[in-house]
């Protein structure tokens, strides 16, 4: 079953609006790295984060009052994808909508807070309003109430490849035909908290510039937002063909599976490919498969630009390679050796006959999936 | 693809089996020690020992005993993975030994907080500059998906995977969408379920919202003071009914029905009206395509909180007349992500051995609910169809109907 892309909306550390975002990436701009410090520990860390304007056009909702950032970003993006796609939510299209959220760390600000009073205080100091918050399909529900939604409601969690994985299941409840759209939305939030355990984890840089497909890799920057697509039974482009991959053992592994994904998705001449590359281990896997199974594919990334935002990293990938299409234009990859043995573009580039595109994503803990967009 | 036509030419939805099951909770280890315990009916609460509760009003919960969960002989790499994982290994095993031969093309997995107790870990460490030397295991076993992910390797399963975060109701709506898969003709195999282990973090925040009882947990009951908390994993395997035909498959039984509603009142409380519950009742009812189904046992969310009983109690009491109620939880806490999945196991044992499983600690009828509970002792009980409910958290709710597998 094809689905097509009728609505996207974003919020990121480039701003918010479709078409906002998308000029900032076509200029080569970068966001800008903010300090992150905590009481946990002397290390600082910099991060892209969401700049507080990018907000301000979020009509206030009482579910909103005291959810996480991560609950506004959601609504910002899902809003955006219903307006951009022309869709007046009433009683009776929300029931016709099914909502399928992806998130990876979640609520991680709140959740810190309220683990934070039981350790410093005990347990008798834990906030009973912090509490549900911490609970990974909090926005999701946030989004369903103010949306009005009453029917399936779903919230997949998972790593970076959770945005794509979320497509997958998005095609699989639109199978019902109760449905007539399906809103899938990816949201991440970033703290002090998930820098540290991912610099524990050997995958992060304290500064910018994120330089993909670098040897020897140095690392990523975190980023928060969210990104949101509206699927419908038609549309442009389609979304033609999803692979959910499966997950690999290793990271030596990550290769295999991206190569396995790529063949499958490889049935027709691809224009371009938007890789998941985000100076850790996951760009030398993408690049050795790309090399073997569509030597000379052009490759872009945009986390160079937008960082590693996990949840909503599949969903900004998806938007911006359906852009892409449509306008037949790709933003400059920044940061990017030209000796990557792979075909970038440093410069804006205008693909006027671009028709196909594939979006990879290899996640960090294992997950790895694509999908083929096509615009005819 | 095996959707078959009808008379008309039109497509006729797949029929939907279940041809495996695993399980392991606070009641034993696999299917035969779980049905022991609920024909006894055993209370398998216990004071909680994995964390200090000394500050919570809340001190027990059902646990899964690390003796014998961690004793297993084991490689290094295991060692490592959390208690949800050893769980989901353990109920994954279980199924694979029923059936060695599926080759399974999705898992559709229910989970709350997966590894949290190493965030924990992790966290603590921090704060109390202690030795971060395993804080790279901590972290990299920490991500809600990985004891599925744990599972799956432990077994040589590669299928993708997807792992659903509904709050309380992940585990049925984990198998909800499992079944739609199955029946939509979009896969032939579909392994299902779900895992949760106990946290601190988890158990205080249920504390907070005086949700959990320092008494025991009674379901229904007059004088119901609120839930405790359980563990567990447990784990379906479906199958298009005329694929396990054709391989020779036993088939344990039916999945015939999926509801699933979002009522949008509350983060944390339930409509009064019981309107989320009834509607994913009414919803599951009514994708079995069975004019005036007639169930025989409902296996209620039943959490025994104020709130969700009277809000459940309604919804059954409105669309049911004087079919028999138990919650389980009483029996073994809510496991949470796990609890749809174990508690569908408790549907399939019910079904398979003929019975009604009891709800323990029950005392005295709550007047405001017309329900037939099953109080305290199970019971021999001809079962046909079957229901089980779950409902969490963001008001989501799911409900599945279940079927005594007939030829």
């Amino acid at each position: 079953m094809s689905l097509a892309i009728a609505g996207m909306g974003w919020i990121t550390p480039l701003g918010s609006g479709v078409d906002a975002v998308w000029n900032c990436l076509l200029c080569g701009e970068q966001a800008c790295g903010e300090k992150i410090t905590e009481q946990l520990g002397k290390q600082s860390y910099t991060a892209f984060r969401v700049p507080e304007s990018a907000l301000t056009s979020l009509t206030p909702h009482p579910r909103l009052r005291r959810a996480s950032v991560i609950s506004r970003f959601a609504a910002a993006a899902g809003f955006e994808a219903l307006k951009n796609a022309g869709v007046n939510v009433d009683e009776k299209t929300a029931e016709r909508i099914a909502l399928v959220f992806a998130i990876s760390n979640g609520g991680v600000i709140y959740t810190k807070r309220f683990y934070r009073s039981i350790v410093e205080s005990g347990a008798q100091s834990a906030s009973p309003l912090l509490f549900p918050e911490t609970v990974f399909n909090a926005p999701a529900s946030h989004l369903a109430a103010i949306l009005g939604v009453t029917g399936a409601v779903y919230t997949l969690v998972g790593d970076g490849a959770v945005g794509l994985l979320a497509i997958k299941m998005a095609e699989d409840v639109m199978a019902n035909a109760t449905f007539d759209y399906c809103l899938v939305v990816g949201a991440e939030e970033v703290d002090w908290l998930l820098c540290d355990a991912y610099r524990r984890w050997r995958l992060l840089r304290f500064e910018p510039p994120v330089e993909p497909f670098r040897q020897p890799a140095r690392g990523m920057i975190l980023s928060e937002g969210a990104g949101a697509v509206l699927l419908a039974r038609e549309g442009s482009p389609m979304i033609e063909r999803i692979n959910p991959g499966g997950h690999y053992r290793k990271r030596a592994e990550a290769e295999e599976i991206l190569k396995r994904i790529l063949s499958d998705l490889n049935e027709t001449r691809i224009d371009f490919v938007l890789s998941s590359a985000n100076g850790t281990f996951v760009d030398e896997a993408e690049r050795k498969a790309l090399a073997q199974v569509l030597p000379g594919a052009l490759v872009y990334t945009p986390k160079p630009a937008l960082g590693e935002s996990v949840g909503a990293a599949g969903m900004w990938q998806i938007i911006i390679a359906a852009l892409a299409l449509r306008r037949g234009e790709l933003p400059p990859l920044l940061h990017a050796e030209l000796s990557s043995q792979l075909r970038i573009s440093t410069a804006r580039l205008s693909l006027p006959h671009a028709n196909d595109a594939i979006v990879l994503s290899c996640g960090l803990n294992q997950q790895a999936a694509g999908l083929r967009l096509s615009i005819r | 693809m095996t959707q078959s036509g009808d008379a008309n030419g039109k497509k006729r939805a797949a029929r939907v089996a279940v041809v495996a099951a695993g399980v392991v909770s606070p009641l034993g280890f696999g299917l035969s020690e779980t049905l022991d315990a609920l024909r006894k009916a055993r209370d398998c609460v216990t004071p909680v020992t994995r964390f200090s509760v000394t500050q919570c009003r809340c001190k027990t919960a059902g646990q899964v005993p690390d003796d014998r969960l961690l004793n297993k002989k084991r490689d290094t790499r295991a060692q490592r993975l959390h208690r949800a994982s050893h769980m989901m290994i353990e109920a994954l095993g279980e199924a694979l030994a029923y059936e060695p031969q599926l080759k399974p093309e999705l898992l559709v997995i229910g989970t709350t907080s997966g590894g949290m107790s190493y965030g924990e870990d992790y966290y603590r460490s921090l704060h109390r500059h202690r030795s971060l030397r395993h804080a790279p295991a901590w972290i990299a076993n920490y991500p809600a998906q990985k004891p599925l992910i744990d599972a799956q390797e432990a077994f040589g399963i590669s299928a993708p995977c997807q792992v659903i975060a509904n709050a309380c109701a992940s585990g049925t709506n984990a198998i909800g969408h499992a079944f739609e898969c199955v029946r939509s003709g979009r896969y032939q195999r579909v392994l299902t379920g779900g895992y949760d282990a106990l946290s601190e973090l988890v158990f205080v925040g249920f504390d907070s919202l005086q949700a959990s009882t320092p008494e025991k947990c009674r379901p229904f009951d007059r004088h119901r003071t609120g839930m405790v908390l359980g563990e567990g994993a447990a784990i379906l395997a479906l199958e298009n009914l005329d694929s396990a035909h054709a391989r020779g498959a036993r088939i344990l039984a039916e999945i015939t029905g999926y509801g699933v509603s979002t009522d949008n009142f509350h983060l944390t409380q339930p409509d009064p009206s019981g309107v989320g519950p009834r509607r994913a009742m009414e919803r599951a009812i009514e994708s079995t395509g069975t004019e005036a189904l007639r169930l025989d046992y409902i296996n209620a969310h039943g959490t025994a909180t104020e709130l969700n009983d009277a809000a459940e109690g309604k919804a059954i009491s409105e669309l049911f007349d004087g079919v028999p109620v138990s919650s389980t939880k009483s029996m073994m806490g809510h496991s949470l992500g796990a609890a749809g999945a174990v508690e569908a196991v408790v549907c399939l044992l019910a079904l398979r051995h003929q019975f009604l499983p009891a709800n323990i600690n029950f005392r005295a009828p709550d007047e405001a609910l017309d329900l037939n509970i099953v109080g305290n002792e199970a019971r021999p009980a001809p079962l046909r169809t079957v229901m089980s409910n779950s409902f969490g958290f963001g008001g989501t709710n799911a409900s599945i109907v279940m079927h005594k597998f007939e030829t």
